[in-house]
């Protein structure tokens, strides 16, 4: 007897297929993201903070390079232990860096768990952090307000700078460097048509005084060649002739600096922070208690460990270079940093103008509410706006 | 063909094969899969980019990270029409294809000559089997170092991947060229060269063109990777710094003119080898049965 081919059963891959799509959706679903709803903040009570008086705050506007940093007291402002235990996940780009050095100290000194808030740091490019911050899977990201976040924002993420970084010390050097050729003074130095080398991009908020040199020397940010390399490769490429200057970072500067050959033409303007805190909509708006402890933590370290020339004491350089992981010596080559919590007033509208005319930005400027937020470290250091 | 067969077990049971539709009208039957063959690769990519459009239409993926191929699209063509693409592309083909130049020429000389001279194939081979493993891209410093800031060490970093590929698979097609062949020309008296011209050289260029457009392929991975690091303009750098910039939608656009490149070039070498081999068995490219 014979029977008829039997058809295949088609039952079971109906069924895989439909599996396959149900987990293609879900996996999209998981990354979804609705219209950043950031709720409007309600008003908060701005209570005085012993040991941060007058001079724990400074006038946003006040640009002067010898401006004095806001300082509050040693071991001010005080802990306010957050009623109930809070993780928070903080993202950077480098935990080597020796800007992220009150983070690592606040973790070490336990300043963080006193506020009642158990810090992770986590490496991550700010143009990956983005999303997650914006998404809440991140709390914080400890970078700069940069191309990609003044983007990010006009896209509709709900992020802020809330706090500053540093400013460079007087006797800094660290920036935009020129090869001198045959006796040039270094003030008649024209970099129009040159080549420049840096290992940052276009994006970064380094073009900002990056702008301001070049405008000095009569050359604007389209007129000059930019050729990003690896740390290593910008020195070698500007001392052996690959660039007509470059923009040396700490230390390396130093191997430059003190040679006629090279002239230094400027740097992060003194007194103007250009990075620091970047909060997102968890620590903005769902929970904003924790958003001020982080800060309070921050401004207390800085206060405590960092409110003057920190590399005065041997003892406390060590412990900061096993801290970030580097060498001592590199740490001791340069000198510390000018902690600031502090945002100055118009930096993000100079830092656009600056990002514009890179043409790496889109869409009109964004107003500085957009993207600054200053009332958390006023808030922790009990100032009322 | 289908088969059927009888339900009674044991020694008794008949299968009867009776002739299918491929059987009976072959050309019919080939031109059918063909156009199911057609419709597929077409239809596949074209659900998965409607789904992505849905996708990001309806906020099931966020836009602002994954951009709707409706808007890759107009930025490329906004970028197109405003001359803004054509330079990046420019600059990565022309490192390629110099590149690829300079590697598949390196590649086949060695490979014939390492095919051919087993001394040199002891002298040489196990320094191209070490230097073969090293990634290519961990190579990139030292061809700065080597050619300073220009196109030179693009340019190198493409022919020194290239030029594996295809040493390879030359050495490898020249060894397997059988005896016979080789017998065959020293009967009818061929000196070195009409050797090379009439055996090994129509012997060995099959497979040493299927080397040569794996290569193709991954000369293009290569140079994207590259420019990220040590380049101011090219397809990988506009793709990276866009994405160091959050540009989503330019670095998808880079990164749709890398596939359509790749893919140009990749099927411009299969091409090329068809037309240089119509002897060899053809080769019907990717999901054709």
């Amino acid at each position: 007897m014979r029977t008829r081919p039997r058809r295949p059963a088609r039952r079971p891959r109906t069924r895989r297929t439909t599996a396959v799509l149900a987990a293609a959706l879900a996996l999209s679903a998981g990354c979804a993201a609705g219209p950043d709803t950031a709720a409007p903040a309600a008003p908060r009570t701005i209570k005085p903070v012993r040991g941060c008086g007058a001079s724990s705050w400074t006038d946003p506007a006040d640009l002067s390079p010898g401006r004095a940093p806001a300082r509050c007291a040693r071991g001010a402002p005080a802990p306010v232990p957050l009623t109930g235990h809070r993780t928070l996940t903080i993202a950077t780009g480098t935990l080597t860096a020796e800007y992220t050095a009150p983070l690592r100290v606040a973790l070490a000194k336990g300043e963080f768990r006193k506020e009642g808030l158990d810090v992770r740091l986590k490496v991550l490019p700010t143009p990956d952090a983005l999303p997650l911050l914006a998404r809440g899977e991140l709390d914080a990201l400890w970078a700069a307000p940069e191309a990609a976040v003044v983007n990010g924002v006009h896209g509709g993420f709900d992020i802020r700078w809330v706090a500053g970084n540093f400013s460079p010390a007087p006797g800094s050097r660290s920036g935009l460097w020129v090869r001198i050729e045959n006796g040039e003074r270094a003030s008649a130095v024209s970099l129009k048509g040159t080549t420049l080398g840096t290992m940052i991009g276009k994006g970064s908020v380094i073009m900002y005084p990056m702008a301001r040199a070049f405008a000095a020397h009569g050359a604007a940010l389209d007129a000059v060649t930019f050729r990003q390399l690896g740390p290593a490769d910008v020195l070698t490429a500007l001392t052996g002739g690959g660039v007509d200057s470059a923009w040396l970072l700490d230390p390396v500067w130093r191997q430059v600096d003190g040679s006629a050959r090279y002239a230094f033409l400027g740097g992060q303007p003194q007194g103007e922070p250009l990075g620091g805190a970047l909060y997102g909509p968890n620590l903005l708006t769902k929970d904003p208690d924790a958003g001020v402890a982080l800060l309070r933590a921050y401004v207390r370290t800085v206060n405590t460990y960092f409110a003057g020339d920190y590399k005065a004491d041997k003892a406390f350089t060590g412990e900061l270079a096993r801290l970030l992981g580097v060498d001592r010596a590199v740490l001791e080559a340069v000198p510390a940093l000018r902690m600031d919590w502090e945002i100055r007033k118009g930096t993000t509208d100079r830092l656009q103008r600056a990002y514009r005319d890179a043409g790496v930005v889109k869409g009109d400027p964004l107003p500085e509410n957009r993207l600054v937020d200053r009332r958390l470290y006023a808030e922790a250091v009990g100032h009322r706006m | 063909m289908t088969a059927d067969r009888t339900d009674r077990p044991g020694p008794d049971r008949v299968v009867v094969r009776r002739p299918g539709p491929r059987e009976l009208r072959p050309d019919r039957a080939h031109r059918r899969r063909r156009a199911l063959e057609v419709a597929l690769a077409v239809a596949v990519p074209l659900l998965l980019v409607l789904w992505w459009q849905l996708a990001a239409a309806r906020s099931w993926i966020d836009a602002r990270v994954y951009p709707a191929p409706g808007t890759i699209l107009a930025d490329g063509w906004h970028r197109a029409l405003a001359g803004d693409l054509w330079p990046d592309v420019r600059a990565t083909l022309q490192r390629v294809l110099a590149g690829y130049a300079a590697g598949t020429a390196g590649g086949y000389l060695l490979g014939l000559l390492m095919g051919s001279l087993s001394l040199v194939r002891a002298a040489l081979e196990p320094l191209l089997d070490a230097l073969y493993v090293v990634p290519k891209l961990a190579l990139l410093p030292v061809f700065l170092n080597m050619f300073g800031l220009g196109e030179g060490p693009q340019i190198a970093l493409v022919a020194a991947t290239v030029f594996f590929f295809v040493w390879i698979s030359t050495m490898a097609a020249v060894l397997a060229v059988p005896d016979g062949h080789r017998d065959a020309g020293r009967v009818f008296g061929a000196n070195r060269w009409q050797m090379f011209r009439h055996v090994l050289l129509p012997a060995s260029l099959p497979a040493v063109l299927v080397g040569a457009r794996i290569a193709a392929g991954v000369a293009v991975l290569v140079i994207v990777a590259s420019e990220q690091i040590a380049a101011a303009d090219g397809l990988g750098h506009l793709i990276f710094d866009s994405r160091a910039l959050f540009q989503n939608d330019v670095m998808f656009t880079g990164i749709v003119c890398v596939a359509v490149l790749g893919v140009v070039f990749s099927e411009l070498v299969r091409l090329a080898g068809r037309l240089l081999t119509p002897w060899a068995p053809r080769d019907r490219g990717r999901g054709q049965s």
